[in-house]
């Protein structure tokens, strides 16, 4: 994309013009920190974190934004779901930075900051609340990727209240072996799926899961390239959350 | 017409292993289907090459998957791969590479993994991180553009960049960007693919 680009400005006359081509990631990587438009600080499906001390928030603070102060950070990280995508500011560059550095060593991947700052949100004209705050709560719920199935469907799907489904399993048959397998559930290894296609039933709608979704997805592009109607899980199924009847070896 | 072109290049001792071999992996069908063989395995060589961005690999199940063509066009293909597989590394989430690979039995197998590199325009240079950080941190005088959809940019962008996704700049192109055809102007997106 970058290099596509900088081909047409260089046609355009540009005469200057470089391609970053390691982009954003490698950028992130080195522990520099990306900045969230003010838009997708107001709406996005964010973790908005305000890591300023004391009485600061009360006076004025970013909508939807949870009151970590940094030194508090440490312990309320495991609160943060690790999928999602966290935004940070405070007012001070130091602390946000420190945090920033912290929340990616600790495994966040989609970090950001707000651009300037809280004071920076206030100067370009970003909504603010005052008041009395009071819950500490981290609400925050996944929406569903392209392809994936809901674990309450999914849940539903393998204790056979979900007729016309076929759920699979793409893990190795010695996983299943030391681990169990889900109740009406047929185990068909990643690598196995290309030659045993004829064994999934084209009129049925299909589900698919593997230990923690890596799997399950690349599965689900093999079939959908196959005209399947499928679905699958992306979560760890060793999570609570998933909560499914398992079948012990 | 296919076949005859091919095998004037081929040596034909190569050319007889490729029969042999693509009989010995069909030593199970009739003897009906023998005919077009040689062409078909002509074929399958020139195919034996795919480009595109890796979707993901599994070590477990010991297998790549890996998007083929644009647009509505792309597909994306499975490969499983071995110990003799080459290159494993290159077979990286996100990065484009080149895959050579061959089938066994039913099953296709990457043989040779290379990345595959980005290529420059002509008269465009690439920058590397340190320096882009450096001008950065220097307040040179420069527009910085996240060429990725505005979606992208919207998580996250590098400071001070604007968002100029490709489809945008191939309409609106010099309006988009700064009036100085002079000024240093700096692309960059979700790395190399």
């Amino acid at each position: 994309m970058s290099t596509s680009n900088a081909g047409l400005a260089k046609k355009l006359g540009y005469t200057n013009v470089r391609a970053f081509l390691a982009g954003e990631p490698a950028w992130s990587e080195e522990g520099y920190p990306v900045y969230a438009s003010n838009t997708f600080v107001d709406k996005g499906n964010i973790v908005l974190i305000d890591l300023r001390k004391g009485e600061a928030p009360v006076n004025g603070r970013i909508p939807r934004s949870v009151q970590i102060h940094y030194e508090q950070l440490e312990e309320r990280m495991d609160d943060i779901p690790r999928n999602a995508p966290v935004t940070l500011y405070s007012d001070n560059m130091t602390e946000v930075t420190d945090a920033y550095e912290d929340l990616k060593a600790e495994g966040f991947k989609t970090v950001s900051l707000v651009n300037g700052n809280y004071q920076g949100w206030v100067a370009s004209g970003g909504k603010v609340e005052t008041g009395p705050i009071f819950s500490n709560e981290i609400k925050w719920v996944r929406i569903l990727g392209k392809g994936e199935v809901s674990v309450e469907e999914f849940r539903k799907a393998v204790k056979g209240d979900l007729p016309d489904t076929f759920v699979i399993d793409a893990r190795t048959p010695e996983e299943i072996k030391e681990l169990g397998i889900f109740t009406n559930t047929v185990n068909i290894p990643l690598d196995e799926i290309p030659k045993r296609m004829n064994e999934i039933p084209k009129d049925k709608r299909v589900f698919i899961h593997c230990s923690t979704g890596a799997r399950a997805d690349l599965a689900y592009r093999e079939l959908i390239e196959n005209d399947y109607d499928v679905k699958f899980l992306l979560l760890n199924i060793s999570d609570p959350e998933c909560d499914c009847p398992i079948i012990m070896p | 017409m296919k076949f005859k072109t091919i095998a004037k290049f081929i040596p034909m001792v190569l050319m007889l292993a490729l029969i042999m071999s693509g009989c010995a992996q069909q030593s199970g069908t009739t003897s009906a289907t023998q005919e077009p063989k040689p062409a078909a395995v002509a074929e399958k060589k020139d195919a034996n090459v795919l480009k595109g961005p890796i979707v993901g690999r599994s070590n477990k199940a010991k297998t790549i998957s890996i998007t083929v063509g644009a647009g509505d066009a792309a597909k994306t293909m499975m490969l499983r791969f071995d110990d003799n597989t080459e290159g494993l590394d290159f077979a990286k989430k996100g990065e484009a590479a080149i895959i050579n690979w061959e089938q066994r039995g039913d099953d296709k197998f990457a043989t040779v993994i290379k990345p595959k590199l980005a290529k420059l325009p002509e008269g465009v240079t690439e920058i590397k991180v340190d320096e882009l950080y450096q001008l950065l941190e220097d307040q040179v005088p420069m527009t910085l553009a996240d060429a990725r959809p505005g979606m992208r940019y919207n998580q996250g962008h590098l400071p001070t960049a604007v968002s100029i996704p490709v489809p945008l700049l191939k309409e609106k192109k010099a309006e988009v960007l700064p009036e100085d055809k002079d000024k240093l102007l700096v692309f960059y997106c979700g790395g190399y693919t």
